[in-house]
């Protein structure tokens, strides 16, 4: 383990130590899990997910900040740990699913997306001249083949499928609280109170539609899929992936 | 000379009920030399999916491979089958890879893709040589036999044919089309896929 | 003032002749009659001049002839057939026989062999054995007597299509039996349609109007033409060969 001062192999990122740990990765899990914590519900008929979203002083305009964000039609993304990171991970996903769509005239499956960008933080492991992502990603997404899907992708660039997920602070009691509230045929409206009960257990401050964010997977009809995947009028396809509006989130709180 | 009389050769795909066929000759010339009367141009992608590459020959033997590597390379990431319209987009994508310098390839797409409710919807497509794409309703054709593919299936073709009737309107069209075309002829293959299973026949026309 | 001598350098100029005014034309021989059709658009580019010119013409009660290819060749070379047939009327008191007219019209194709008439030729009516016959000519003047002949802007989507209806090639008759070697003249007329109908969705020089001549020998029925739709008939008695012309439209797109 590293030592207070970071010891002999703190700094060099490609470096095992003798424990067999890469000490630089675990300082961007340290980054996590002070930053806020999100969390993801894979419900029966969707998927949510969600995060507090705070400010270092009540000066800062905040409804300019996204920290959960659309990627492409069919998948979103949230953070915990450094927003600059995050901002350039979900550019190049953003990048991945546009130059999928180029290739195969189709957005990416949620784990082929995942894949991407977990290669991406993996690479930043073992590259000179970079340090890793400090940020752990939850993805949600839709697509033809798995259907609804949850990941969370670390630092380290590993990736696991979740029913239900936390991370950043307060992500392990996050975690028990889950636990304790999923079963498998819950539905997407009580999966968003529940995020948002478990939201609750750790926040600081008043929760409220300016700090709350909120993201929905929601699954298509057979008829809508039926009907095609191209929107006649965009040449789009029918989002799956859609963020909660302020007044959406503030109903949701209200409850 | 046109690129695509070097070595001669025409594909024709056509929609039926639950089916779709695809049928190529099977000449490969030298000019106005023939050279091979067992030159396959139509080759499958998948269980459901059969692609044509009328054109320079040498392109129809590096596009397969090409095409090979990167199928493979999907179905591996994707843990999955690529759909007709999903290789129909590669197939494009490809193509137009190489816009300035292009493969002398015109490729024809059959395929049934899976729809929501578990049944099967046929797929045919064409693309010229920088993979511009064509899904049509009924019929597709390419190769130097083109114009008379198009006049012949036009008069023969009608909706909804069984995997039977679609087989000899299909053959019928094609070997009377390259009868008429110097470039094409020699024999020629047919594919019908249906839900279960695949017909695929070799013909023999007037080989000469 | 400008040095002449030195402004003056070799300047070539050009002047084509001819063009290519698209259309498609098609005859087709019975055991007893003869078909011959032709599109009614007559364009030069991609620019529609009319979507009327006929390009088949009525020469006597027994021939017709369709011509194809450029249009004011075409026309003059229709004109010029038609006084050679007038002047051979006055000499022998008769209409020129069918297979004289093909050999008329070889001669007159071959006569301008190294100024050609940009045309191909179709000939189609009775002989006088009775029978069908159809006479198809390239530019100049070689011909041959057959059963069918696709000619013009989509005589390449029209000419397999005819092969396979017509000769039945590639089909082979059930055991037993053997191909008809002549159509009826609805089957005959039905093919005609489709094969127009065919070219006009695909090829842009054909479309708007379809004109099917139909000549008869003597002393036949009408075997179902009576009831087709559109068909008017151009002779005034019914005592010799007679002749129908059946107008259709076809697309103008």
């Amino acid at each position: 383990m590293a030592s207070a001062d970071g010891g002999a192999y703190s700094y060099s990122l490609t470096v095992f130590s003798p424990s067999g740990k890469l000490v630089q990765i675990e300082h961007a899990l340290a980054a996590v899990s002070q930053g806020t914590t999100s969390l993801g519900i894979k419900a029966s008929n969707g998927i949510v997910i969600a995060t507090e979203k705070k400010s270092s002083s009540i000066l800062v305009d905040d409804s300019v900040i996204d920290k959960v964000a659309i990627v492409c039609p069919n998948i979103g993304l949230v953070y915990s740990g450094m927003g600059p990171d995050f901002r350039v991970l979900l550019t190049k996903a953003r990048k991945s699913a546009q130059a999928y769509w180029k290739l195969y005239g189709e957005y990416p499956p949620t784990k082929v997306l995942t894949q991407e960008i977990a290669t991406v933080m993996q690479q930043a492991t073992q590259s000179g001249g970079v340090r890793p992502f400090g940020v752990s990603l939850l993805v949600a997404g839709w697509d033809n083949n798995r259907g609804p899907s949850l990941y969370q992708v670390d630092p380290s660039g590993s990736f696991w499928a979740w029913k239900a997920s936390a991370i950043g602070k307060n992500m392990t009691n996050a975690k028990t609280f889950l636990e304790k509230r999923y079963n498998d045929d819950i539905s997407l409206e009580d999966a968003i109170h529940t995020a948002l009960l478990t939201l609750k257990e750790g926040f600081e401050g008043e929760m409220t539609e300016k700090t709350i964010e909120i993201g929905v997977v929601t699954v298509p009809t057979l008829a809508e899929l039926e009907e095609g995947k191209i929107g006649g009028e965009t040449g789009r396809p029918k989002p799956t992936f859609r963020k909660l509006s302020e007044e959406e989130v503030r109903d949701y709180l209200a409850l | 000379m046109s690129i695509m009389e070097y070595n001669g050769g025409s594909v024709i795909a056509m929609v039926g009920k639950d089916c779709v066929a695809i049928a190529s000759d099977l000449r490969l010339g030298n000019q106005a030399l023939s050279i091979s009367s067992n030159f396959q141009k139509v080759f499958p992608v998948t269980d459901r999916i059969y692609v044509g590459l009328p054109g320079l020959g040498t392109d129809v033997t590096t596009l397969r491979e090409r095409f090979r590597y990167r199928i493979n390379m999907y179905t591996i990431k994707e843990e999955r089958e690529i759909e007709p319209e999903t290789f129909a987009h590669l197939v494009s994508s490809t193509l137009y890879e190489h816009r300035f310098g292009p493969y002398f390839i015109e490729p024809v797409i059959a395929g049934l893709s899976k729809t929501p409710s578990g049944g099967v919807k046929p797929l045919i497509a064409a693309a010229d040589l920088i993979g511009c794409l064509n899904f049509a309703k009924d019929f597709v054709v390419a190769g130097t036999a083109s114009t008379k593919l198009l006049g012949v299936a036009e008069g023969l073709w009608e909706p909804d044919l069984e995997p039977e009737d679609l087989f000899e309107t299909i053959s019928q069209t094609l070997l009377n089309s390259v009868d008429r075309d110097a470039f094409s002829g020699w024999g020629a293959v047919v594919h019908v896929i249906t839900k279960d299973s695949i017909i695929s026949r070799t013909l023999k026309g007037r080989m000469d | 003032m400008p040095d002449m001598t030195s402004l003056a350098h070799p300047q070539q100029r050009s002047f084509n002749p001819y063009s290519e005014n698209g259309g498609t034309i098609l005859a087709i021989a019975g055991a007893d009659f003869s078909v011959i059709a032709g599109d009614t658009r007559q364009s030069e580019g991609y620019s529609i001049q009319t979507r009327y010119a006929p390009k088949v013409f009525r020469l006597t009660d027994r021939a017709v002839l369709a011509v194809n290819g450029f249009a004011a060749d075409g026309n003059m070379f229709v004109k010029k057939v038609k006084q050679r047939l007038e002047w051979y009327r006055h000499a022998h008191s008769k209409d020129m026989p069918l297979r004289a007219i093909a050999r008329l019209i070889q001669t007159m194709l071959y006569a301008r062999r190294f100024f050609p008439y940009y045309v191909y030729n179709i000939l189609g009516g009775i002989e006088e054995d009775g029978t069908g016959a159809v006479y198809s000519f390239d530019p100049v003047g070689s011909y041959e007597r057959e059963a069918c002949r696709a000619a013009g802007a989509a005589q390449s989507l029209v000419q397999p299509f005819l092969d396979n209806q017509i000769y039945f090639k590639n089909q082979t008759p059930a055991l037993g039996t053997s191909h008809p070697a002549h159509l009826p003249l609805p089957t005959v007329l039905s093919i005609v349609i489709d094969s127009f109908t065919s070219a006009t969705e695909r090829h842009i020089e054909v479309g708007d109007g379809l004109e099917m001549y139909v000549v008869l020998a003597k002393g036949r029925n009408l075997q179902g033409l009576e009831g087709v739709r559109g068909m008017q008939e151009l002779t005034v008695t019914d005592d010799g060969e007679r002749v129908f012309v059946v107008r259709r439209d076809l697309k103008k797109d």
